[in-house]
């Protein structure tokens, strides 16, 4: 599904990934651990379209060339990244804009683009299913919500998009242990045989939810080891200072 | 055009059947004009846009004779379509329909036959080409205790025949005890490089309610001057909305003086420019007695090269205890040739107060850009929902709901 070979991202003419190689097969879940500053964030950046990085290499996504698509039509290919930090978004009702992307993903699929009431059903059933308070999504997107609810927000969108790939950018930062569980639950529940996630986080507890197929550490821009669910243990125990 | 304007003043005169005490006053305005001429930018008030420069800029022999003998055909596909309305229509100036057919008769009053009285503020030399110019000065009164049924559109129809020449229109407008009126004036120019320029002379009084939105929004070449003189008693409230987007030149001024205790100002307005297009809102809100309150919000869109500007000012006298001012402006500034001007300015000499102010401009934020984007919307839609929530919050100010859904729709606002 995603193919990266030898991908080199600069900003700033600082290198940020060197030599970064990753393969990702339908239905699996990989996590991908590092430090602070390791080059975790600018990876999911780069993957979505974030405009800013000099990069090189190679990134194919279901055999085609990433970097050839715009930001927009990585989600409508089926991309989503949860973000790090959800961006609130002031005046913007969050139904209006989840409708609104709905919508546009499935007009770039040449599907049937559903109607409000159509979309207020999938929607109440997700938010449900996420324990997600219905209230707020008639509110501005993300204003005045606390960390855990933006994070849990991210997870009601992919849900409600149910992409193919889906990144998991430090989604387990901010959220308390119920928080955790919930996203965890939500993430479970879109697992399938074509379905992939790379989840990116520090710390190996979000992955006693979630449980990866790979795990992969990231230092310095690029990966220096790659195992199962246990190498999470091995660097829980050992740190990342002493890891190499 | 000193030439030009003594010729047409001399020839406005002959046409029109003006009592003696009025040509007296118009004599008096006129030579007050050719003494002071159009405002230029070493005015405080005008030092953001010089009027004088924009009209030589924009507008080739500029006349102000205007042949109203004639009736003009009124573009009925101009009317504002899904709201119940009560109409004056002026096409090119004159007047060509009065129609209150949702009102009770008894409790308006209309009078087109004063006497001119002199400007109240003799620094301004558009008031006085105003009333030199104007040719039928409109006095509407709604009766104490009455409130309009349905809002009154004023409509200012421009078309091809009219090209640049000057329009003056007169408006008084009394609202007496426990009355109130929507008034919506809604232009539409076909016409080409004219300066219009209309004087509203509001006088609200005990506990009644004025609601004045104003919307210009189809583009065109004509230079705009609004005056709006407001004066509000006891209990009062008045509320206006600007959309200033489709003349190439607008400046709308506001001089509200809080007379009454208990009596409330809010002004709202929106600017949507592209092109060349210049606009400004200035704002004088007087703080004259206890327990008073205004409010200001204004935010502005702004492509191209275009240009928008927001003087304004909350005067609060020393009498003026328990005075709440409050006024925000922000503009996004979608192209680095766009220039957004803003003069908050406060004069208080009462201690028991509370006024604030601010203003922020700055482009689009690229991350929210990026936020939308990754979701599957395209740059066009992403920045065009967010300009959408940046605008709503505005709007939604509209306490009128039928007007509020109305000028969403004009601005092709949604939710």
């Amino acid at each position: 599904m995603l193919k990266i070979k030898n991908l080199k991202a600069d900003i700033d003419s600082k290198s940020i990934l060197n030599n970064f190689n990753l393969e990702i097969k339908p239905g699996e879940v990989h996590a991908i651990m590092g430090p602070n500053g390791s080059g975790k964030s600018t990876l999911s950046n780069i993957l979505s379209g974030k405009k800013g990085y000099k990069v090189s290499g190679e990134v194919l996504f279901e055999n085609k060339n990433l970097f050839e698509l715009e930001t927009e039509e990585r989600a409508h290919k089926g991309i989503f990244l949860a973000f790090q930090y959800p961006l609130e978004i002031p005046g913007v009702n969050t139904n209006i804009f989840l409708k609104t992307s709905l919508n546009a993903i499935r007009k770039a699929n040449g599907e049937k683009e559903l109607d409000a009431i159509e979309f207020l059903k999938l929607v109440k059933l997700k938010a449900k299913n996420l324990k997600f308070d219905e209230e707020k999504l008639n509110r501005q997107l993300n204003v005045g919500f606390s960390g855990g609810e933006k994070k849990k927000n991210e997870i009601l969108q992919m849900s409600i998009l149910n992409p193919k790939l889906s990144i998991l950018d430090e989604t387990d930062s901010g959220l308390d242990i119920d928080a955790l569980k919930t996203v965890a639950d939500g993430v479970n529940s879109l697992r399938k045989k074509d379905n992939s996630f790379l989840i990116i986080t520090h710390y190996q507890r979000l992955l006693d939810y979630i449980k990866p197929d790979y795990v992969h550490v990231l230092m310095n821009g690029k990966i220096i080891k790659s195992g199962g669910p246990e190498l999470a243990l091995e660097l829980e125990n050992k740190g990342y200072e002493n890891f190499n | 055009m000193e030439e030009q304007l003594k010729i047409d003043f001399e020839k406005l005169l002959e046409k029109s059947n003006f009592s003696k005490k009025n040509i007296e006053i118009k004599r008096k305005n006129f030579n007050n004009f050719i003494e002071k001429g159009f405002p230029n930018k070493r005015e405080e008030n005008w030092k953001f846009s010089d009027l004088n420069q924009i009209i030589s800029k924009n507008i080739k022999n500029l006349s102000f004779y205007n042949d109203l003998s004639k009736p003009n055909k009124i573009d009925q596909s101009t009317f504002i379509a899904g709201l119940e309305h009560n109409k004056l229509i002026f096409v090119n100036g004159r007047i060509e329909k009065i129609e209150f057919d949702y009102e009770e008769k008894n409790n308006i009053e209309i009078l087109d036959d004063l006497v001119l009285k002199k400007p109240n503020n003799a620094n301004n030399s558009l008031l006085f080409l105003n009333n030199a110019f104007v040719s039928k000065f409109f006095k509407l009164i709604v009766k104490k205790n009455y409130s309009f049924k349905k809002p009154l559109v004023i409509y200012n129809i421009t078309n091809k025949d009219l090209v640049s020449k000057s329009i003056n229109l007169k408006f008084d407008i009394l609202l007496e005890e426990n009355s109130s009126l929507k008034l919506i004036e809604f232009s539409n120019d076909k016409s080409t490089t004219n300066f219009i320029n209309i004087n509203y002379n509001f006088d609200v009084q005990k506990n009644s309610i004025l609601k004045n939105y104003k919307i210009d929004n189809n583009s065109n070449s004509n230079i705009k001057y609004y005056f709006n003189n407001i004066s509000q008693d006891t209990n009062s409230v008045s509320e206006i909305f600007l959309l200033s987007s489709g003349s190439e030149f607008i400046k709308n001024e506001i001089n509200c003086n809080l007379n009454g205790k208990y009596a409330s100002a809010f002004v709202n307005g929106v600017f949507l420019l592209n092109g060349s297009k210049h606009h400004e809102i200035k704002t004088n809100i007087n703080h004259l007695v206890e327990n008073t309150k205004s409010y200001q919000l204004i935010k502005g869109v702004l492509e191209d090269e275009s240009k928008a500007v927001y003087q304004g000012k909350i005067f609060v006298d020393s009498k003026a205890q328990k005075t709440d001012g409050y006024q925000l402006s922000k503009a996004i500034l979608l192209n680095d040739n766009t220039e957004f001007n803003a003069k908050p300015e406060l004069e208080i000499y009462a201690d028991d107060v509370k006024c604030s102010h601010g203003s922020a401009s700055g482009s689009l934020n690229e991350d929210s850009i990026f936020y939308l984007m990754s979701r599957g919307l395209n740059y066009k839609e992403a920045k065009k929902l967010l300009i959408n929530g940046f605008l709503l919050d505005v709007v939604e100010k509209i306490t009128d709901s039928e007007i509020k859904n109305l000028i969403k729709n004009i601005m092709s606002l949604k939710q």
